[in-house]
């Protein structure tokens, strides 16, 4: 249950932790974020997911984990497919910055957390971080990466991850409900 | 001459009677013709933003859905509750088509918040 409250309490401290990284580039007239470092952290936070669901797939034994865990893997890789196929086209190369290296940092812990639980104890750790993970991700395009983006393009593609997002937390909201 | 006007009645009245049975057969072609269903139409239904749009379709029995997905990520139709019918996995830009028997609910098994209707008229 405490474990439970500690990966709850880091997608909440994810929340702060982007704001607190994003904000103070928000308040430049020159936003601190590039398109390229705007694009690494998309790609990076669909990969976090990705890495979560990994370790689901491999504990779980429940139907509905296993199955959100899999729409996890099988969306978040076609959304890099996406962004990796824009970047080609626009001639940009995704670069490490210090949202992204944070956020990697922040996963890691959390993936030691998921890795280590009982199975019993696993479904109910991994739904929960789903649930806050999504919820501090949707802020993040939507009040942070969107405004920070100057192409046109990728602000349209970051718009269109939006209802995906939004999809996936009513989706682990009902399963959190089930377990 | 008796004979000669019994032909020319005998005459007349099988000409009358095929004309009765004529117009009867027309007529009732005519109705026929009313009675017809309308020929059955192909309707669309896009898989766009996670929702499958129109979310409601009214359709005559017989009539094609084309489900059409235009989405970031794979998509499929299930019938809902028994998943009598489905599409299977529905890549971006794939399409799939139901000819439709009777109305059912349906939504995407891979992602279970987003339903859909199809009522037959």
């Amino acid at each position: 249950m405490n474990a439970v409250k500690t990966l709850t309490k880091s997608g909440v401290m994810l929340v702060a932790l982007l704001t607190m990284l994003l904000l103070p580039a928000l308040a430049q007239e020159n936003p601190k974020l590039s398109d390229p470092e705007v694009a690494h952290v998309a790609v990076v936070a669909n990969q976090i997911d990705i890495g979560y669901a990994e370790i689901a797939l491999k504990k779980s034994k429940n139907q509905d984990i296993l199955k959100f865990a899999e729409t996890m893997t099988n969306d978040h890789t076609a959304v890099i497919g996406q962004a990796s196929d824009l970047a080609k086209k626009l001639g940009v190369t995704p670069m490490e910055n210090a949202v992204s290296k944070q956020l990697l940092a922040d996963a890691e812990k959390t993936k030691k957390e998921l890795r280590s639980k009982s199975r019993k104890d696993f479904d109910k750790a991994y739904i929960d971080n789903e649930v806050a993970y999504h919820k501090a991700v949707i802020a993040a395009v939507k009040n942070l990466l969107i405004p920070e983006t100057e192409n046109a393009e990728l602000k349209a593609l970051l718009e269109k991850v939006l209802p995906a997002l939004e999809t996936h937390l009513e989706h682990a909201e009902m399963v959190q409900k089930k377990i | 001459m008796r004979e000669r006007a019994l032909r020319i009645v005998r005459t007349g009245i099988v000409l009358f009677l095929g004309l009765i049975f004529y117009v009867g057969c027309s007529s009732s072609t005519e109705n026929k013709k009313e009675e017809r269903k309308p020929a059955p139409k192909v309707h669309t239904v896009e898989i766009k933003q996670m929702k499958f749009v129109p979310a409601e379709l009214h359709v005559n029995k017989g009539d094609t859905v084309l489900f059409i997905n235009n989405d970031l990520v794979a998509h499929d139709v299930t019938e809902e509750p028994n998943g009598s019918w489905t599409s299977s996995a529905l890549q971006a830009s794939e399409s799939w088509a139901l000819q439709v028997t009777q109305s059912a609910d349906y939504y995407c098994s891979l992602h279970i918040v987003m339903k859909g209707k199809i009522i037959v008229d």
